[in-house]
């Protein structure tokens, strides 16, 4: 059943020949082998089963009224609400906690049929990228066990790998669904910031945050980021702009000029492989009358800190909330009000979460802001400024994903900066808020494998689309 | 040679005053704002801090916060924006605050109003829309603190004077305008005992004739105009105190107890906050469209002085009544209604000032919960003027009995009461013949030039017809009779 689109697996269902109960049944089976993975922290067997017992039902007494997703099925990350469902953010500090409201984006989801089979691991507060910073320990890849999967989406990268559910919703923030999509060999994407509502995604950096998809088949993402997309009353920072008809409007024969940042393929951390293996794709869009068209990018160096300096800014505020007063983590035998506050955060967070606090809590502190915090933010406006006048001369930007492979569970770098500076290629779309999308290399000598990323102008995501189906044509 | 006096000096105020306003809503989520409901009811997953929400700005909140930047010709800001103010306390449901630091919504602007008989101007620095925190309490139990988290999320505004004000009384005066315009602007009930408005009295004590300001010590959370009045008062003497004996002290926060009429120290300059105030990624910047805020200026409620001119110019009221009716926006407002129905303003004007007004002062009751129906005054006022009761034996007599009786009909009651001038006139024949037959002295002397005996026979016949006699008809009559 696995890269059979909806579209597919609908006429199936048309015709009799599947039910969603077998397919929802084929992938709790899935679930049930891949168990070792650790890629759900929490499975909704039951209630999948009964729900798709429902959506049988319905189709048989009104298949007129079909939802659009019906027959899909879905994972979520565990910073996704979902009415009266646990959600934790793989972390103690909110182990035990459950929604009592949903996200816009599952509300959508379910009013077209959708089903959610589950929560997928991820890195704490979705901060990191290997998901080895979850208080359920870290999700393997489902190609190599002992290896990454990436992160933070790590979980919802190996639920579509490892033939889980068709669609993983992810959360990207700095990278967290493409990179792991990329190590996992799926195609993932961060559509523009304001694109899907935040509303009932547990915030890392609010101004960086986006909702993302992870999937194996193009025309299904399109479909699904046009449910869940769209203004929303809970969320002000989502955009009003009308949701074009992505699913529909794919065209692989719409040629487009493609920016090649070359700065970025020369990277010195760069691998040879990935390398080489990226560049025979953007030859074979050339081939396919695509022009190709050199870039440079001036301000490479300042990605990197400009992004952490900001996204921990936000994050330390974003998790003041979490202070065991009114829910989660709450530490036993306090003396008075600040032992509470410091023990159950002392106890609640994880050590990647609390560096990522501290760091924001100094960049805002009185004596630095305007060194730190309000630097960054003009930096910010910089690279934006510099990628705008890309997108004069170019339709869509081509860069690595990440520079290596992922690596072996465990053999994480001790100095995080050298984790972060890693992010310095998937940072960029969040710091400008545009959509990206990686597409997958295919497995290299290692038996591992990366991806090409795809940027292009903010609301412009049809472009990365019709690339992305035009290379899935190729394959 | 320590011969400096309290009244060398004079002491110096700004205040930081804290407007809670009537919107429907809160400040960022759809919850009620409504005050005294049961504890923790009007609380949805955003009021609460739920991971994964999001604040939405209310319009009714920037409607209003604007309503008094033009009332105060404050200058509004065409771009303005929230910031998050980082502290944790336990009725802090986010951790921060969303407040406006860096552009709030307007700046500058001032407020006019009358102190001790003069007209004091007092500059505004700026106003800002912020929201409230929740409410604990430490005292209802000795082994746990309460929260209440209803309150937290309820639209604030906050004005920020300059260091103004120059006496505990014009900091009372200045108080009780902004409750009066609050009223007048419909954007707070302006209670200051339910907290819907309190002020923070930042209070610093100088030579007269100094330019300079002194060290200053914050009062926070005051919720009353006396206790705003006793705070600096007391504030003003401390200071005066140490100043007088040399000794130098720091900035402090301060804590007001009502009781014991003492300001005591909440905390020090060591444990001071660092809020790290940042924009609110939340929350976009506001960007005010000219032909919105044209609209509101189109559309302003009278203040309390444009009121009083509308009373005198429009209804030709004197200035004492005016005053009096705008007072308080409840009286005006009543007079306007009743003003549709009864056109002698005049008349109008003084039954309300002279009988309503002092019985709302003493029942204690609104004006709005009605110490009289509308129909009832408009009926009292047309049997004055139909000439039916003499005024003074209406305002006297009738009006107290109509309230003491409400049930009872009007007229009615009049009858039952005597009141009612006699339609036949008639009977005042017989009263005159009989007075100028019982004092044939006075008549004789009358006829001979002593004209001013009238106001003799005037009283005379007033006192026979017990009230019910037009004096008008009666003085016609009475002459003729005199003359004949």
């Amino acid at each position: 059943m696995e890269n059979q689109s909806l579209k597919e697996i609908q006429l199936q269902l048309s015709r009799g020949k599947i039910s969603v109960l077998e397919i929802v049944a084929n992938y709790l089976k899935k679930i049930e082998s891949t168990k070792d993975l650790n890629i759900y922290v929490n499975v909704f067997k039951d209630e999948a089963i009964e729900k798709a017992k429902a959506l049988d039902q319905k189709y048989k007494d009104t298949p007129e009224q079909m939802g659009r997703l019906f027959g899909m099925v879905i994972s979520i990350k565990d910073v996704i609400c979902y009415k009266d469902h646990p959600v934790t953010a793989a972390s103690k500090m909110l182990s035990g906690f459950e929604s009592m409201y949903s996200s816009t984006a599952v509300e959508r989801l379910l009013k077209e049929d959708a089903i959610i089979i589950g929560t997928t691991n991820c890195d704490e507060f979705a901060m990191g990228s290997s998901n080895e910073h979850s208080y359920y320990g870290p999700t393997k890849n489902a190609d190599a066990p002992e290896y990454i999967p990436g992160g933070s989406s790590g979980g919802a990268a190996v639920s579509v790998q490892a033939g889980t559910c068709s669609i993983a919703l992810g959360s990207d923030t700095g990278g967290s669904v493409r990179q792991p999509a990329s190590f996992c060999n799926v195609i993932g994407m961060k559509p523009t910031y304001g694109r899907i509502s935040r509303h009932g995604l547990i915030a890392y950096a609010s101004s960086f945050d986006q909702i993302g998809l992870i999937g194996t088949v193009t025309e299904d993402m399109a479909l699904v980021l046009e449910v869940i997309s769209g203004s929303d009353e809970y969320d002000s920072t989502v955009s009003r702009n009308p949701v074009p008809g992505f699913y529909q409007n794919i065209d692989i024969d719409q040629k487009m000029k493609v920016g090649v940042l070359n700065s970025f393929f020369e990277h010195s951390r760069m691998n040879a492989e990935i390398k080489i293996k990226s560049k025979a794709v953007l030859e074979s869009l050339q081939e396919a009358g695509h022009e190709l068209v050199p870039l440079d990018f001036k301000s490479i160096d300042y990605l990197v800190p400009c992004y952490y300096v900001l996204t921990t800014a936000e994050a330390s505020s974003n998790l003041s909330r979490y202070d065991g007063v009114k829910y989660g983590h709450r530490a036993q035998n306090i003396t008075d009000l600040e032992s509470l506050y410091k023990r159950s955060r002392t106890e609640g967070f994880g050590m990647e979460v609390k560096r990522r606090i501290m760091l924001g809590t100094f960049v805002l502190s009185s004596g630095y802001y305007d060194a730190y915090f309000e630097k960054a933010q003009k930096i910010r406006k910089i690279v934006k400024d510099e990628i705008d006048g890309l997108f004069s001369k170019v339709d869509v930007i081509a860069l690595p994903t990440s520079m290596d492979y992922p690596w072996r569970i465990g053999d994480e770098n001790q100095d995080p900066v050298s984790v972060y500076l890693s992010d310095v290629f998937t940072v960029i779309a969040n710091l400008c808020g545009i959509p990206a999308l990686s597409y997958p290399l295919g497995y290299g000598s290692e038996n591992m494998s990366s991806g090409i990323q795809l940027m292009s102008n903010s609301f412009e995501e049809h472009h990365l689309f019709n690339l992305s189906a035009l290379l899935q044509n190729m394959a | 040679m320590n011969s400096i006096k309290i009244s060398d000096y004079e002491v110096v105020v700004g205040l930081e005053v804290h407007i809670q306003l009537n919107t429907n809503s809160k400040a960022f989520a759809r919850d009620l704002n409504r005050f005294g409901d049961n504890p923790n009811t009007n609380i949805s997953a955003i009021t609460l801090a739920h991971p994964g929400t999001l604040p939405k700005a209310n319009k009714a909140h920037i409607e209003k916060a604007l309503l008094l930047a033009i009332a105060t010709q404050s200058q509004i800001n065409p771009t303005h924006q929230f910031d998050r103010k980082n502290y944790f306390y336990p009725d802090l449901p986010k951790g921060y605050q969303i407040t406006q630091d860096r552009y709030p919504i307007c700046e500058g602007g001032h407020i006019t109003f009358e102190s001790e008989g003069r007209i004091k101007k007092v500059r505004l620095h700026h106003i800002h829309m912020e929201e409230d925190a929740g409410k604990s309490s430490h005292d209802l139990s000795d082994r746990v603190s309460m929260l209440d988290y209803n309150r937290a999320g309820t639209p604030l505004v906050e004005m920020v004077t300059e260091p103004d004000l120059r006496s505990p009384q014009e900091v009372h005066d200045f108080m009780a305008y902004m409750q009066k315009l609050v009223r007048y602007l419909g954007i707070s009930d302006g209670n200051m005992e339910e907290g819907s408005m309190r002020c923070d009295c930042n209070v610093s004590i100088r030579p007269k004739g100094s330019t300079i300001y002194g060290e200053r010590c914050e009062i926070k959370n005051v919720n009353s105009k006396k206790f705003a009045k006793q705070a600096v008062a007391y504030e003003f003497k401390r200071q005066y105190k140490m100043v007088s004996k040399g000794v130098v002290f720091s900035k402090q926060t301060l804590n007001f107890n009502p009781e014991t009429g003492v300001t005591t120290p909440l905390r020090s300059k060591e444990d001071a906050h660092d809020y790290r105030y940042f924009p609110d990624p939340d929350l976009p910047p506001i960007l005010l469209a000219p032909e919105y805020i044209q609209t509101l200026r189109e559309s302003m409620p009278m203040l309390p002085e444009q009121y009083v001119e509308h009373l005198t110019s429009k209804y030709g009221l004197n200035e004492y009544n005016s005053k009096e009716l705008t007072r308080e926006k409840a009286f005006a407002d009543f007079f306007l209604r009743l003003a549709q129905k009864e056109h002698d303003y005049e008349l109008l004007a003084k039954v309300i000032v002279n009988k309503i007004l002092p019985e709302v002062k003493d029942s204690g009751k609104s004006i709005e919960k009605q110490v009289v129906s509308d129909e009832r005054l408009l009926e009292f006022i047309g049997l004055i003027k139909s000439k039916k009761v003499a005024p003074s034996v209406a305002n006297q007599i009738l009006f107290p009995a109509m309230l003491d009786q409400s049930n009872v009909n009007l007229l009615e009651l009049a009858g039952r009461l005597n009141l009612l001038k006699s339609e036949d006139q008639g009977f005042l024949g017989d009263i005159l013949d009989d007075i100028l037959k019982n004092h044939p002295e006075e008549l004789e002397k009358y006829r001979k030039g002593n004209k001013a005996l009238i106001g003799f026979f005037m009283g005379q016949a007033m006192k026979a017809a017990k009230g019910k006699a037009d004096p008008k008809l009666l003085k016609t009559e009475l002459v003729k009779k005199l003359n004949d």
